[in-house]
């Protein structure tokens, strides 16, 4: 039922005339998709700095605090950046993005991060900073920068991997991959 | 110099065999070559956007540049040799892509920078001592010149 509804409204922006000029564009598409890569350095740069900090890693001299604090701001720039033109590269090619296998997993890995920073931040907010400025901070703290680092580089491996045809539905495939893939015809062939 | 023969050595040799026999190793070095990406960058943003006075601006520049430079080496050693490994599956295209030309001149360029001329200058002298607008030049050359090696990275696939 799901996926029935996710590929109509793949199918409704498909059908739209700025997803296709987009797709088709000589070089609009490689611009935004180019931008969408290259502000990993920005979003998950910060990122990676902040997480580091948690594991004891780097900025030891400096509070985690204010590590974090500090690169909040240009992460979330980088974030809302990444998000915009993750978007646009959806519109662009709605279809085959809706049945890829690794846009799936990346989306449920992206839900997962987004979760654990909640409760990382909700963390960082609880604690009375008895530990900020120890070059390691407390143990529940550096699993879940951890955890947020594997997450993310997640993201980004999945991500990477949309572009690549190995599991799309036109290929034969085994039945749960084209029900993980949500290809809803080839599935059919199978009742 | 002609470079061609070693490209042509490079496709044959072992390393393009092995990248070019294993679709999906070559996706992972890939990934990681990505990750490495986003490392390096944020190391050479978050020490850049300090010396222009944007970011951190209550922790002393000094501190930034001390920080970051052990993991932008992690990373700049990681995206070389995912780097290599992936040149290796398609090297003969590669030397004819002007776009790889481009980049790997940066490249050379940067670590010649980086090496040479950014960090013998910023952790050999106190940061007050050096003129402001030598600083600002430092960083925005820096911005400048990583965003066009990652920018002509990406755009190898495109050419």
């Amino acid at each position: 039922m799901l996926n029935e509804l996710l590929l109509s409204l793949a199918h409704w922006l498909d059908a739209m005339p700025w997803s296709t000029a987009l797709h088709e564009s000589l070089y609009l598409y490689a611009w935004v998709e180019s931008t969408h890569v290259l502000t990993l350095m920005v979003f998950l740069g910060m990122l990676f700095i902040i997480d580091l900090r948690m594991l004891g890693l780097i900025f030891t001299d400096v509070p985690a605090s204010t590590v974090a604090d500090r690169l909040d701001v240009p992460m979330l720039i980088g974030f809302a950046v990444m998000v915009a033109t993750g978007f646009i590269l959806y519109f662009a090619i709605p279809v085959r993005t809706t049945q890829s296998l690794w846009f799936r997993i990346k989306v449920v890995l992206l839900i997962a991060a987004g979760i654990n920073a909640l409760l990382f931040r909700a963390r960082m907010k609880a604690a009375d900073g008895s530990w900020d400025r120890d070059p390691k901070p407390p143990k529940r703290l550096r699993v879940a920068a951890g955890l947020s680092l594997a997450l993310w580089a997640g993201v980004v491996m999945t991500g990477r991997t949309i572009a690549y045809d190995w599991f799309d539905c036109h290929k034969q495939l085994p039945y749960l991959l084209y029900w993980a893939a949500g290809c809803v015809d080839e599935m059919a062939q199978f009742e | 110099m002609e470079l061609l023969p070693f490209f042509e050595w490079l496709e044959a040799s072992a390393l393009g065999e092995a990248a070019k026999a294993y679709g999906g190793v070559f996706a992972v070095v890939q990934m990681f070559h990505l990750l490495a990406l986003a490392l390096l960058g944020g190391t050479v943003i978050l020490g850049d956007l300090r010396l222009l006075g944007l970011v951190m601006t209550d922790v002393p520049s000094e501190t930034v540049i001390r920080n970051t430079q052990k993991w932008f080496n992690a990373a700049l050693a990681l995206i070389a040799a995912s780097g290599i490994f992936m040149s290796g599956a398609v090297a003969i295209k590669l030397y004819y892509n002007e776009m790889y030309w481009a980049k790997m001149t940066g490249l050379g360029l940067g670590i010649a920078f980086v090496y040479g001329v950014r960090r013998p200058l910023l952790l050999r002298f106190e940061h007050a001592t050096i003129n402001p607008w030598a600083l600002r030049l430092l960083a925005v050359t820096s911005l400048i010149i990583w965003f066009s090696v990652a920018a002509c990275g990406r755009w190898i696939g495109f050419s």
